[in-house]
């Protein structure tokens, strides 16, 4: 075999392992799925009340809730990485895992995508069936309807923005799993480049606490409309929009023109994480000291 | 051929300090204070293919150090190591090919999977084809026995399972070189005697070289063929097991039991321990003669057992740990107290020794019962 098909069957062999894991203890499903519909429901209570039939930077009530349902799901699924991270780095476990001949960062990454998985999709559907129940229909797209009148198209006017916004849902079915998938990429890499100071500290959780409590701010609870304009221009040169903001927005708003765009930026930020990933690694475990024994 | 070549290996560990003053966490913050550890001290020797070599000192002694320097996992602060022609602080990964590791506190396996699908795992990692892979975890389930638990969850393994399914795990890619660090930790008898069994086939069989670390005089005797002991970061001993053997002969426990109730304060003798009708002498070759000794304890009644037994291996590396760390004393201390110190060694240092094997070989009561049993 060439050495590229074994590279990417021990990526794959990474992955399954990790998805295996995950399935193994199928009761945290149960945990992470109630969670996640609860924070849903309380939230579309409070938009509820607090929107009315009015709407803030262009979002109405059932724009609020679509977009809060996509932006939990990098949250609840895709933003552990750092825990098992760290808990790995400070067990000692490490040692195994630096005495195989494999790419560290590339084997952490599949392996930890492959556990990620199962969690990405079943909080998709939920969060689809939830969406569905809350709001009584997908939001409709901009292409068709321009923002922010959104009355106009929910009693369906004209023929051809009623194709349009066919054609529209079924891009967005394709972009907002991208987009969701991209928002994991860019979050594992953050997170491992983090993750991996704990080559010199020995506590390092206060980083990922501001890390989150930022993203959890920056684009998961607010979407980036709601900041003050000159956090909007700073935000945006930081990887926080890309990730809980990208798929959400497409999810809320679809437009093909801004969808592509957000989803470049998620690649790029991809590349910038996947970049100082490695570079945090390779300058760490030069220092590194395993704990214990 | 030199498998490992270690050259005046050493490593420091800069530690933090907290003093114990009440504005400690104000000095902590502005101004940390650093104390630097020498885990291992310019340590210098060499394994030659197919050994099997025990690897030993105290805990805290800079033996994982010393693996984890020679696996490429920690860079050393100053001198250097070849390992399988590679130095293992610039070519982790390639080396990483043809060594494998067991560390007995850790495990390889996935907790909550049946070994087969980590040794899948491991397969696709070290790059083995299909077909090879498949040959190959057949060939090591069935010498290491795993058939039965083989597609059970690690979890729910006994220690001994586990350790088994982690040795054959990292002799999957058919490494050269195996390190075992504490792979017999915490196992039950028969399950350590197993383990052994399977370690000393391995190295004849697969003629893998292996470097290993225990605590355990049985591994260590069974399985090794030579012996490094390090201490405070120095190595201290090399040598072959039958020298170190060697050593044990020189003491001697004999043990006694008569038929009636004896005067064992008659003719001189002084026993370590004695009841009317019985009673253990530890005497040094070198200095008494044993045919001696016997002939004068048969004069004294009528003999009902008589045992004649070396000094356990333990209390050789323990004697060798606790002449170590009176040495280290006393080169602190430097006074001119150096008689003192040793008169008070074989006491004292047998105690910290001892201690450190979890059982008390420090008190002359159990090297007594050790003669006696």
């Amino acid at each position: 075999m060439s050495t590229l098909r074994m590279r990417l069957r021990a990526a794959g062999a990474a992955a399954a392992i990790g998805l295996k894991d995950k399935l193994a203890y199928r009761i945290n499903f149960g945990g992470t799925m109630l969670t996640y519909a609860l924070f849903v429901f309380v939230f579309s209570r409070i938009w509820a009340s607090s929107l009315g039939d009015s709407s803030i930077a262009g979002y109405n009530y059932s724009m609020m809730v679509w977009y809060f349902i996509v932006a939990e799901i990098p949250l609840f699924a895709l933003g552990r990485f750092f825990w098992t991270l760290s808990r790995d780095m400070k067990s000692g476990q490490v040692a195994y895992q630096l005495s195989r001949p494999y790419d560290f960062v590339a084997y952490q990454f599949w392996e930890r995508i492959g556990s990620a998985l199962p969690d990405l999709l079943i909080l998709m559907l939920e969060g689809l069936l939830i969406g569905l129940l809350l709001t009584g229909g997908f939001p409709p797209a901009l292409a068709a309807v321009g923002p922010p009148d959104i009355a106009a198209a929910s009693t369906g006017l004209a023929g051809t923005a009623a194709a349009a916004t066919g054609v529209a849902a079924w891009l967005r079915l394709l972009f907002v799993p991208l987009s969701l998938l991209l928002s994991g990429i860019v979050n594992f890499y953050l997170q491992f480049a983090l993750s991996m100071t704990a080559f010199w500290l020995e506590e390092n959780e206060a980083f990922f606490w501001i890390f989150q409590k930022i993203a959890l701010v920056v684009g998961t609870l607010l979407p980036i409309e709601f900041l003050p304009e000159a956090a909007q221009r700073i935000v945006v040169w930081t990887p926080f929009p890309y990730i809980a903001y990208a798929p959400a927005r497409i999810m809320t708003a679809f437009e093909l023109s801004g969808a592509l765009r957000l989803i470049a930026g998620q690649l790029l930020w991809a590349v910038i994480g996947l970049a100082l990933a490695r570079l945090v690694f390779r300058a760490g475990s030069r220092k590194i000291a395993v704990n214990g024994g | 051929m030199s498998v490992i070549q270690v050259q005046q290996l050493s490593k420091q560990f800069r530690t933090r300090v907290s003093s114990q003053q009440k504005t400690a966490w104000l000095t902590k913050l502005f101004r940390p204070q650093y104390r630097s550890i020498d885990a291992v001290k310019q340590v210098s020797f060499s394994v030659e293919e197919g050994e099997v070599v025990a690897f030993l000192g105290p805990n805290g002694a800079g033996k994982s150090t010393t693996i984890k320097m020679l696996t490429g996992i920690l860079q050393p602060s100053g001198g250097s190591s070849t390992v399988l022609g590679f130095d293992p602080a610039k070519q982790r990964r390639q080396l990483a090919w043809q060594i494998g590791s067991v560390f007995g506190q850790r495990s390889q396996l996935w907790f909550h999977l049946p070994p087969a699908d980590s040794f899948r795992l491991l397969g696709a990692i070290y790059e083995l084809e299909p077909s090879v892979l498949a040959r190959r975890t057949a060939e090591l389930v069935e010498r290491f026995a795993l058939q039965d638990y083989f597609d059970v969850a690690v979890r729910k393994l006994s220690l001994g399972q586990r350790i088994r399914c982690e040795i054959a795990a990292s002799l999957l890619h058919k490494p050269r070189l195996l390190f075992l660090d504490e792979p017999t930790i915490g196992l039950d008898v028969v399950a350590r005697r197993e383990i052994r069994s399977l370690l000393s086939e391995l190295n004849s069989v697969e003629k893998v070289t292996v470097f290993i670390t225990s605590h355990d005089m049985g591994d260590i005797a069974k399985v090794c063929k030579r012996a490094i002991i390090i201490h405070h970061g120095e190595v201290v001993v090399d040598e072959s097991m039958k020298d170190l053997k060697h050593r044990a002969l020189a003491k001697k426990y004999v043990g006694v039991r008569y038929q009636e109730p004896v005067q064992f304060s008659t003719g001189g003798l002084q026993p370590l321990k004695a009841t009317d009708r019985s009673a253990s002498f530890e005497i040094d070759t070198r200095q008494h003669s044993l045919p001696e000794l016997v002939r004068r304890l048969s004069g004294l009644g009528e003999l009902e057992d008589i045992t004649i037994e070396d000094e356990p291996l333990e209390n050789v590396i323990a004697d060798i740990y606790a002449a170590r760390s009176e040495q280290a004393a006393r080169n602190v201390t430097a006074g001119g107290r150096a008689k003192d110190a040793a008169a008070k060694s074989a006491g004292s240092g047998k105690e910290a020794a001892g201690a450190d094997n979890g059982r008390t070989t420090g008190s002359g009561e159990s090297q007594a019962a050790g003669g006696l049993s």
